[in-house]
């Protein structure tokens, strides 16, 4: 039931950004455009080891950033009226910038922490993330919601898994220490894919973690959008789309769908199986989004390699 | 003397004009775009997949249908390459098209739907785009399970004046 609430509010966040109806066919992330504030968000233990899976008495970690579809810049505090994130019977949890808090990072520089309740129930979290500008004359507001894919999205369960430690500083992670316009916003997380090559799958697959073991399949999930036409970035108006890693060949994103019949999404995705001898420490993911009309977009993502 | 040494100069002054005119024949480009839906089938024997879709639909050169025929490499997983021919066809002409190097259909977790993405290389073109020529690219979805399937083809083709 949490599950078909939190596809819910996806469909509702993508009609009203779009104002458009949905189809048979599956529609791109979060909708095939995106007209108002951008936000990509991440969920994170306080040393920054992301985590789609927490315990009750646990501390979650938001994260964020917000780029300005006007400006095409990314959001500056003196810019903000409000940016919250609205949780099911939970009081708001109010997002403060400051890039050295704990979990936060220079490119995710918002955080807010929740405290998990010992009786929350087991489940998905339907949260939103919520965001007003102070502008002139115009309201600027936004949403963000989370991918529909179940272990990837906030999970509370009194037997989660710890998350993989230590983290590395997400450091520029996320553009939301750039002061230039950008052509693109992009999302990007990273989940354990299910058939690692050289190592044992966890025990909940598709889970967000930023720490991989030697030998672990770790898979890229993108989404964002053209700011010039906010259309979503899809393979209509993408040529190219790819992640590079030093040492590494690119590796090719592909536009797909995801999610349980009936309720999938399209977005980028795809998988590293990361060598058994890979060096180890802070890997950063350079993504790469080469756009029909000749535009780039890109977004450095940190990760850090365990034995 | 004068007169041959008058002759080669005419020729080459004409061989000139000739290779002028040709590199610089006058064409203009014309923005394409068309949607179609329609039904395909897909069997696979071993690991080669077998593809024959025929849709309807609506595009620059009128009300028509796309068809296609090709093979896919199904033991390539998530992004199973294809290859094949093609027409789009309207009531102002026909488009024949094959596929370049490059296409794939990029399935879910459950082999259920996949995002197609190919480049259509125009070979032949009758109609109102008689002699058109370029690439044209085609994205879209296709439901393995029912076989239905939606389509965009888009892209400039350039066509002489």
């Amino acid at each position: 039931m949490k599950r078909i609430s939190m596809f819910s509010a996806a469909l509702v966040f993508a009609a009203m950004v779009t104002g458009s109806a949905f189809g048979a066919n599956p529609l791109p992330f979060p909708a095939n455009q995106v007209k108002e504030v951008f936000i990509a968000a991440q969920t994170v233990t306080t040393d920054g080891a992301m985590s789609s899976w927490f315990a009750p008495s646990s501390t979650v970690v938001f994260r964020a950033y917000a780029v300005d579809p006007a400006s095409h810049k990314v959001v500056a505090p003196t810019a903000v009226k409000y940016f919250y994130v609205t949780i099911p019977n939970q009081p708001n949890v109010k997002l403060k910038f400051a890039a050295t808090a704990p979990g936060a990072s220079t490119g995710l520089p918002w955080t807010g922490t929740w405290t998990v309740p010992a009786t929350y129930p087991t489940g998905v979290v339907g949260f939103r993330i919520l965001i007003q500008l102070k502008d002139k004359g115009k309201t600027l507001k936004g949403q963000f919601v989370q991918m529909p894919v179940a272990t990837a999205q906030l999970n509370i369960d009194p037997t989660a898994p710890a998350a993989f430690a230590p983290s590395v500083p997400a450091g520029s992670a996320g553009a939301g220490s750039s002061a230039n316009p950008l052509n693109v916003s992009l999302y990007v997380d990273t989940v354990n894919g299910t058939r690692p090559a050289a190592a044992a799958p966890r025990a909940i697959g598709c889970s967000q973690t930023n720490v991989y073991k030697r030998g672990e399949q770790l898979v890229l999930r993108t989404w964002g959008t053209d700011l010039s036409t906010t259309d979503v970035l899809s393979s209509d108006n993408v040529n190219t789309a790819h992640f590079s890693i030093a040492g590494q060949p690119d590796v090719v994103l592909n536009w797909g769908a995801h999610g349980v019949v009936g309720s999938q999404v399209f977005f980028w995705s795809n998988a590293w199986n990361i060598p058994s001898d890979y060096p180890l420490g802070e890997t950063t993911i350079h993504v790469v989004f080469t756009l029909e009309s000749g535009k780039t977009g890109t977004y450095d993502y940190t990760v850090n390699i365990i034995p | 003397m004068s007169r041959l040494r008058t002759s080669i100069l005419a020729a080459i002054v004409v061989a000139l004009v000739a290779a002028a005119g040709a590199l610089a024949l006058p064409s203009k480009t014309v923005v394409f775009s068309g949607t179609f839906t329609g039904q395909s089938s897909v069997k696979i024997d071993g690991t080669t997949a077998t593809i024959a879709a025929t849709g309807a639909g609506k595009s620059t050169i009128g009300a028509g249908k796309i068809i296609g025929n090709g093979t896919g490499d199904s033991s390539q997983q998530p992004c199973v390459p294809f290859g094949g021919t093609g027409t789009i066809t309207g009531t102002g002409g026909t488009i024949t098209f094959k596929l370049a190097s490059g296409a794939s259909g990029c399935g879910d977790e459950g082999g259920h739907t996949f995002a197609i993405t190919a480049h259509l290389t125009v070979l032949k073109v009758t109609g109102k785009l008689a002699k058109a020529k370029g690439t044209l690219k085609l994205t879209g979805v296709y439901n393995h399970d029912d076989g239905s399937f939606s389509v965009k083809v888009s892209g400039n083709l350039t066509k002489p004046k």
